[in-house]
């Protein structure tokens, strides 16, 4: 079999979704024999961009002209450009201030008023500047999802997006539901599963890490939230935190 | 005529850096070390949110170091709002901290320096020239990850740390077995400072100015920061020790303690900590002569040895929990008042400091995070130019490579390091 090309990298990320990677050691060594890692900063030397990829595997918002740069040149340069991880499917966490403070603010209050501010603007989904073809979410992702998508592009296909709720994998797992009965600010009802519930599953509310369910009841969530107590500021910076846009009025 | 070499991106570490090196015909003129992570300002995120949820954002700093920064930052707040914790929440953060400290040491050693030391491009390549020792960095390092993804809930962002206790107490059985995971990789942690005790082939560097975290017996109770040949200076007051300034070509602040460019990480701890219990403890003193006032190249060196004393510590602070039991604490909620709360832990690279305030209704008005990598940025620097102007005339690539191997004893992490503070 030929050995497929893959560029992986990160934009304005943490390099939690490229670790991810790196985390899979019992597949790894074998992995390895099915790719080749023509880009891959995190963990190769002698590098090259310009040749043509099976597939990018990008990590991250953008929010620098550096980043889009990058991300240009991967997407003339690739087959597939995969959206890896939360960031760079809804924006992540460094976008969860994008509807209530401008990147001028922000910037200021960490790097002071001098005049010598880092270039950027606020970060955005791959998807508002170029076409991508296949998205693994999570906040990092499981193993199992990146697993998945390595071994679906090996075979030239894409894997299957998911579109159930993390409720539905908690309540198979028969977990104390942290919303009704304990009356917490749980996102679970409108956030993508495929995690096993991993948050409730320790009695931790789901923090809504891997962005919108496809079909998202916001409205009916928000309404919920509204009856157990919770102001409407603290519920909307919740729901912001790795996703700053929701569409409050939706029902499915 | 002048010229410029650059080193665009710098590869196998964590986060975006290049380096530039200035020449004037053969001479040396400077170097710049550029972190240009795309800024994501963190501390003024931070405004505004609630005291709960900020560890539950600022992990999100850095991948690799995200269980130290959820502890850190747990610690921060607790000490702000006075929020005591049990024996076995202690113990299994703690256990948290060594289980980060076994994965960010075999990762780095074992995928990102070991190419080095072969002469290959990567972990790729390392699979194919030398499988078995690649198998045996993994082994250790997943034992480190078994650890996280049981006690954390999960091995990136851990989630069940949180706030006063814990979501669920680790069971008997899931204890046992990370026991026994731990002790399958014992002797191979033990033997790994065989392979990275490789001397480097590159000139003599600066003696640098450690800085580490007191007392060393207690990981998560740091009160004090101390420098060789300084007196140390309480925990709280790292603002008057500590200045950052801004680089006009970096995206990380530089930092500086008591004017000087300290350096934190392994082989600080080893300098002023060296009374290391158990095997690891012999295994050090054996390796004195190569570490003790010794520059970075000692580094890797020293990540080894406490590689083996986590995997050793971790072993003991399981066995601490077997003994105590599973026991499910009722987690008192923390109840908001206007404070000031400050935490400090040695991560895998050195010495992490968070701060917070809050107002009276427990909203953060105020965050500073100092990072190991945003301390050691400046020592560095020093010792990029010391080695570029120790190498003049050699070829370029020969340079280079060199450079790009000091940057790596270093084992920085960028994505930590650009985010910094609030003034
Ligand atoms: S999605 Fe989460 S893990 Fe991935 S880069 Fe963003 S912050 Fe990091
Ligand atoms: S339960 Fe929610 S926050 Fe936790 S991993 Fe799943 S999606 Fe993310």
């Amino acid at each position: 079999m030929r050995r497929m090309k893959l560029a992986i990298t990160g934009l304005t990320a943490c390099s939690g979704c490229q670790l991810t990677l790196l985390n899979c050691e019992d597949e790894l060594p074998e992995l390895l024999g099915h790719c080749e890692l023509v880009y891959f900063p995190l963990a190769e030397s002698g590098n090259v961009l310009d040749v043509q990829f099976d597939a990018a595997i990008v990590e991250g918002a953008v929010s620098t002209p550096k980043d889009l740069e990058l991300l240009f040149k991967l997407r003339n340069a690739s087959t597939h450009l995969v959206a890896y991880g939360t960031c760079a499917l809804f924006g992540g966490v460094a976008a969860m201030n994008n509807r209530v403070s401008t990147r001028r603010e922000l910037l200021r209050s960490v790097f002071g008023a001098g005049e010598k501010l880092p270039e950027s603007f606020p970060p955005v989904p791959l998807a508002n500047f170029v076409s991508v073809d296949a998205a693994v979410t999570g906040c990092p992702p499981e193993k199992q999802e990146i697993m998945e998508l390595v071994v679906a592009l090996a075979a030239g296909t894409l894997p299957p997006a998911r579109s159930y709720p993390v409720c539905t994998e908690c309540r198979s797992h028969e977990n104390l539901c942290l919303l009704l009965e304990k009356r917490e600010l749980c996102l679970g009802p409108v956030v993508q599963g495929g995690c096993n519930a991993r948050c409730p599953a320790t009695g931790i509310v789901c923090e809504g890490c891997r962005g919108p369910v496809r079909e998202a009841n916001v409205a009916q969530e928000l309404e919920l939230l509204l009856e157990r107590g919770f102001g409407r500021d603290e519920i909307e910076r919740r729901m912001s935190r790795f996703k700053p846009e929701w569409d409050y009025g939706k029902r499915s | 005529m002048g010229s410029v070499v650059e080193i665009a991106p710098l590869t196998r570490l964590e986060g975006h850096g290049s380096v530039r090196v200035y020449r004037e015909g053969r001479r040396v003129e400077r170097v710049e070390l550029q972190f240009i992570d795309s800024p994501r300002l963190f501390e003024a995120l931070l405004l505004g949110k609630s005291f709960a949820e900020v560890p539950e954002i600022i992990c999100r700093i850095c991948a690799l170091c995200s269980t130290v920064h959820k502890v850190t930052a747990l610690l921060a707040v607790e000490d702000a709002f006075g929020v005591e914790v049990s024996e076995v929440t202690a113990l299994t953060r703690e256990l948290m901290l060594q289980a980060g400290m076994i994965q960010d040491h075999a990762l780095h050693l074992y995928c990102l320096v070991l190419p080095d030391l072969l002469g290959v491009r990567g972990v790729a390549e390392l699979a194919r020239v030398a499988p078995d020792l690649l198998k045996t960095g993994l082994a250790i390092k997943k034992v480190g990850n078994q650890i996280t993804e049981t006690a954390g809930g999960r091995l990136i962002h851990p989630v069940n740390i949180r706030l006063g206790g814990l979501g669920r107490s680790l069971t008997r059985n899931e204890l046992a077995r990370l026991r026994d995971e731990l002790q399958k990789v014992l002797p191979a942690a033990q033997e790994a400072h065989r392979l990275f005790n490789t001397p480097f082939p590159f000139p003599e560097l600066p003696t640098p100015d450690f800085l580490v975290l007191q007392p060393a017996e207690h990981p998560l109770g740091a009160q004090a920061c101390s420098m060789v040949g300084r007196a140390s200076f309480p925990l709280r007051d790292y603002r008057q020790h500590i200045e950052e300034t801004v680089l006009d070509y970096s995206n990380a602040k530089l930092s500086r303690v008591h004017g000087k460019e300290a350096t934190v990480g392994a082989l600080a701890r080893l300098n002023l900590h060296p009374d290391l219990e158990g095997g690891a403890g012999a295994l050090f003193k054996s390796h004195k002569q190569e570490l003790v006032g010794k520059d970075m190249r000692g580094n890797n060196l020293a990540q080894a040895i406490e590689m083996y004393h986590a995997t050793e510590r971790a072993l003991r602070l399981i066995d601490r929990l077997i003994e105590l039991g599973p026991r499910q604490e009722e987690t008192a909620a923390p109840s908001p008042r206007a404070a000031t709360g400050c935490a400090a832990c040695e991560a895998p690279r050195g010495v992490l400091i968070h701060s917070y305030s809050f107002d009276s209704q427990g909203i953060c008005t105020m965050a500073d995070v100092i990072t190991p990598t945003a301390l050691n940025q400046g020592a560095l620097a020093r010792d990029l130019l010391a080695l570029a102007r120790g190498m003049e005339g050699e070829e370029t690539n020969r340079m280079t490579t060199a450079l790009e191997r000091l940057i790596r004893c270093y084992d920085p992490c960028i994505s930590c390091s650009v985010h910094v503070l609030s003034l």
